[in-house]
């Protein structure tokens, strides 16, 4: 199967399933909500009657300024409240995760709620281990590999004449780390569609079958997901260029931004569903 | 400064705020650059690249200016800061760092300086009596970076003494504002170079320390460099003449700058050499001449300024930026001229420091470094505001020039206040700079713009906690303070002086002050004397509460609340020997009857509207100064009060027939050093636009991060 067909595939199956998107939309902006909370609270505070709110910009130095000086005792609590509704959200993403890889990968059949929680509660520890398995692997790829290359660069890097070299040196390391990324993040990927494709309770056998699917057809399988990656950041580009006139005084133009910016939430959140749906078309159809 | 000039300033400000309640700018006429004063040096010194030294021969001739007999001279040896961990600036380093690779010459490049022969002119030799010494205390002991040599007899007053030096010094590898990489040179307090002899004190001359500059007299200087053949030179002073050397492969140039206190150059081969000319009459106009003039109270021929010659090193890979550097330099000496006094000098060269040597960001008499990225932003005013600071600097620390060890903010500050100032008027506000693995990004991501005043307002309220500006630079809590404090907040602290005093009497209590005490050393005494003998006021108090003390400044407005007034009271009140009752019920029927007589409308409300306004911080208003308040009413109308601030609280009646919708204190902006502005205002009306969009953006910056990690899982 071509890359394109399984990305047309995709698109299919979540254009079926809006459901899913639906659910993860309503979860994110809970978290975000209640991780949001106090900072929206001490703006209110402080700026709800304050005719410096009338002025205030979205990023205002001289006001994040104030209240760093201000609240800067209560940054530590702000923050660790903030690290553990993330963790709970990572724990609650990964039980999710069950839900939408298997609805996605049942194509024909519809997202119902019931189906889905049944999906969750039964691939979560499967899909927890492979988390914890993912979290070897991309600390592997970050100080393994990065640090080899590192090593490589700093001699170069050291005997530079002028900035122009470290520059380059340095945009190339990060090129390197998000390309590795990207292929483990891939590589993941894979292992999560194939728990639920080959119905595989052992997370290492089904990385097996993930690596085995990608040695037959590795590059295919990366254009497909940097096809994706790319389309992800245009979908950005148009967003930021839109936000740009939003950005103007004007009630109405407030509320726009802000139906704007849920608008590409859940853009965001349905093409991580499209990552999962296409590369999902894309390996039932290279059975091995 | 002595004491007793001090003392003479006072009477004099007296005397002022006797007769002379607003005058113009005091100027006095500028002392000629030609005058050679009590210090004249002639150095030869000869660059080695390979071995990365200075061999040099130095004559120093010094006048005693004072009424003392001087025994004996104290001699800087900076350069033996980066000698060995043992030296003040090593050690207070690592200490603040927690960590002894703080600093790290790299590549074993230490630096040091050796005087290997001292004498007299006659010959005696003072060798023998020449040893390092530490003045600053036990603290610095195994510092090198001072040494004393004793004289065979004392120096009378007005007596000269003529000492012949020689030295060698090795470049340090790129810890502080001097230093080499590869063949790369910029070389800054790089001779033995005296302190500043005080009457009746002695010899002022402290170590090397981690946060601190320098001091010195102003001199004569005639250096005779000599340096590789194709080495591009830049230097403080005007080039003379040059002699090549064919058998030895080198040039000799010699460089001449009358009353500058320092000498500082750089070599390096692969370097851009650019001159242009500032021509004055194409810069200023004539209206900018009459309006200065007008402003500061002068003849317009007191404000012309002359032309003078810059010079521009490069390196080539910056070769783009050059129209931006001279753009800038050219900003620099029309305002700092314009607005303090002409540039005395014939010259100025810009360095783009050499790469890796450390050495960006300084100044050094009628030359400064600069610096600046390969990929540089339009938006982000960079490498402007350094190039305009470092040239200013010329004028507070160059000719103003105070004791940096022990008054940092006498140059740092007013330089960072004077900044701001030529940045605001030449550019407008710079984009905050983002750049991210040498890539700039705020155009991209549309990052705000400030102004100078704005960053430093805010350093300066998380600085005011910890040190008073006045400190001696090395007694900071840390280098964050000493930078927050001495640059930042004395900065905020001027540009909260200004609005208070307001012009014409700012722009002429600078330019008094500066015009006064070019080619002088000025205290914080001459300054506050000259504020108080311009403006006819004492602001002492305010250099007392806001400079030396530590205590937050911040006024607010506590509540704001307007209350209708009855039309008649409730209860019990005596009329006419009889007791007359008012109740609810009563007053409606007898107000009900009032609206329904023939010709009378509604009856009229009137409000009371109180103002709570709080002194927050512990630092107080003092002399006659007060903050301003404004109270906005519903029907348009405002009033205004003020208040001196001493209390704690105060509160403001007002009964109008509306009701008030804001209160502000402080609505003209004046006190910039206040901490908290969103609480200098309350209004009767909640949640606001901008409000609501801070909080939809924050809330959309929760989902994304959110998103992005899930998207991991
Ligand atoms: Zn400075």
């Amino acid at each position: 199967m071509g890359i394109f067909k399984a990305i047309s595939g995709g698109l299919g199956t979540t254009f079926r399933k809006p459901r899913l998107v639906v659910i993860l939309y309503v979860v994110n902006l809970a978290f975000a909500l209640a991780a949001a909370a106090p900072f929206l609270a001490i703006v209110q505070k402080e700026l709800g009657h304050s005719l410096a709110g009338l002025s205030v910009q979205p990023v205002d130095p001289m006001w994040i300024g104030e209240a760093v000086l201000g609240y800067g005792r209560a940054f530590p609590a702000l923050l660790a409240g903030f690290v553990v509704l993330g963790l709970l959200y990572l724990v609650l993403h990964v039980f999710l995760n069950g839900g939408i890889v298997g609805r996605l990968l049942d194509r024909e059949a519809p997202a119902s709620l019931a189906a889905f929680s049944a999906d969750c509660g039964r691939l979560f520890w499967r899909y927890v281990r492979l988390f914890l398995l993912s979290l070897v692997f991309y600390a592997l790829t970050l100080g393994v590999v990065l640090k080899l290359v590192s090593v490589l660069f700093r001699p170069i890097s050291d005997g530079a004449v002028t900035e122009w070299t470290p520059l380059i040196l340095s945009n190339i390391h990060l090129l390197i780390a998000l390309l590795l990324l990207s292929v483990v993040h891939m590589i993941v990927d894979y292992a999560r569609i194939a728990v639920v494709a080959d119905e595989e309770r052992r997370v290492l056998k089904a990385l097996r079958h993930a690596l085995t699917f990608l040695k037959a057809r590795f590059f295919r399988a990366w254009a497909l997901y940097l096809l994706l990656v790319l389309g992800t950041l245009a979908g950005a580009a148009v967003f930021y260029a839109v936000l740009k006139p939003l950005g103007a005084p004007g009630v109405g133009l407030v509320v726009a931004g802000f139906f704007w910016m849920q608008i590409y939430v859940v853009f965001r959140i349905w093409t991580r569903t499209l990552f999962i749906a296409a590369q999902a078309e894309f390996y039932r159809s290279h059975p091995y | 400064m002595t004491a007793k000039r001090t003392a003479s300033f006072c009477l004099a400000a007296l005397a002022a705020l006797a007769v002379l309640p607003a005058a113009a700018a005091a100027q006095t006429p500028p002392a000629p650059v030609a005058g050679a004063p009590g210090l004249r040096y002639e150095i030869w010194v000869e660059l080695d690249p390979a071995a990365k030294m200075l061999l040099g021969r130095e004559e120093i001739v010094w006048t005693n200016p004072t009424r003392d007999a001087v025994p004996d001279m104290l001699l800087h040896l900076y350069w033996n800061a980066f000698k060995n961990e043992a030296s003040a600036f090593m050690r207070e380093a690592a200490a603040e760092a927690g960590d002894r690779a703080a600093v790290d010459p790299q590549d074993d490049g230490w630096g040091w300086i050796d005087v290997t022969d001292i004498r007299l002119a006659d010959g005696s030799d003072l060798k023998p009596a020449f040893a390092y010494v530490n003045p600053d205390g036990p603290e610095t002991a195994g510092d090198q970076t001072v040494a004393r040599v004793l004289f065979p007899t004392p120096v009378r007053p007005g007596e000269s003494v003529r000492l012949r030096i020689e030295f060698k010094a090795k470049a340090p590898r790129t810890v502080a504002r001097s230093g080499y990489y590869k063949d790369s040179f910029f070389l800054g307090q790089w001779y033995p170079k005296p302190g500043v002899y005080e009457e009746g004190k002695g010899w002022n001359c402290h170590a090397y320390h981690r946060s601190s500059e320098f001091f010195a007299d102003f001199a004569d200087f005639v250096v005779h460099i000599t340096v590789p053949k194709g080495y591009v030179v830049g230097s403080s002073g005007k080039a003379g003449e040059s002699r090549a050397d064919d058998s030895a492969r080198t040039t000799t140039t010699t460089y001449r700058q009358a009353m500058v206190h320092d000498f500082a150059w750089m070599a390096d081969p692969r370097y851009l050499k650019i001159e242009r000319d500032f021509i004055a009459d194409r810069e200023v106009t004539a209206s900018e001449y009459r309006e200065t003039a007008d402003l500061l109270g002068l003849p317009v021929e007191e404000v012309r300024l002359p032309d003078v010659k810059m010079t521009l090193l490069i390196a080539p890979e910056h070769k783009g930026q050059i129209e931006r550097h001279f753009r800038a330099l050219r900003a620099a000496i029309k305002y700092y001229g314009l607005w303090y006094g002409p540039y005395p000098y014939e010259t100025v060269t810009m360095v783009d420091p050499p790469y890796r040597t450390g050495s960006g960001g300084m100044e050094y008499p009628t030359l400064f470094t600069a610096g600046t990225r390969v990929l540089a932003n339009r938006d982000v005013l960079d490498p402007e505001g350094v190039i305009v600071h470092e040239f200013g600097h010329g004028y507070w620390y160059g000719l103003a020039a105070n004791n940096e060890f022990e008054a940092a903010w006498l140059d740092e500050g007013f330089n960072t206040y004077s900044t701001g100032r030529v940045m605001a008027r030449a550019y407008g506000p710079g984009a905050i700079p983002l750049v991210f693995k040498g890539i700039p990004l705020s155009s991209v991501l549309r990052v705000p713009k400030i102004f100078d005043f704005e960053t430093s307002r805010v350093a300066a309220i998380h600085a005011v906690r910890t040190d008073p500006v006045t400190a001696w630079s090395w007694e900071f809590f840390d280098s964050m303070s000493y930078s927050m404090n001495v640059y930042m907040r004395a900065a905020t602290l001027l540009g909260t002086l200004e609005n208070l005093l307001g012009d014409p009497l700012w722009s002429r209590i600078m330019r008094t002050y500066h015009m006064r005490f070019r080619f002088r050393h000025p205290t914080k005494a001459d300054f506050v004397a000259v504020v108080n003998e311009i403006s006819g006021r004492d602001m002492t108090w305010f250099f007392d509460e806001l400079l030396e003390g530590t205590q937050a400044f911040d006024y607010g407005v506590e509540s704001l609340a307007s209350v209708e007034v009855p039309a008649r009271l409730r209860g019990v009140f005596d009329k006419d020997g009889a007791r007359e009752v008012w109740t609810d019920e009563k007053i409606e029927v007898v107000e009900d009857a009032a609206a329904k007589s023939p010709g009378s409308g509604p009856p009229a409300r009137s409000y009371r509207t109180t103002v709570a306004l709080k002194r927050y911080g512990e630092a107080r208003l003092g002399g006659d100064a007060k903050v301003e308040v404004v109270v906005r009413f519903a029907d348009g109308s405002a009033e205004t009060r003020t208040w001196d601030g001493r209390d704690r609280w105060t509160r403001l009646e007002f009964v109008k027939p509306v009701k008030a919708v804001s209160a502000q204190i402080d609505p003209r902006g004046v006190w910039l050093i206040d901490e908290n502005l969103a609480n200098n205002s309350r209004s009767t009306d909640g949640l606001r636009r901008n409000v609501v969009k801070l909080m939809t953006r924050f809330l959309f910056g929760v989902q994304c991060v959110l998103q992005f990690f899930g998207s991991w899982s």
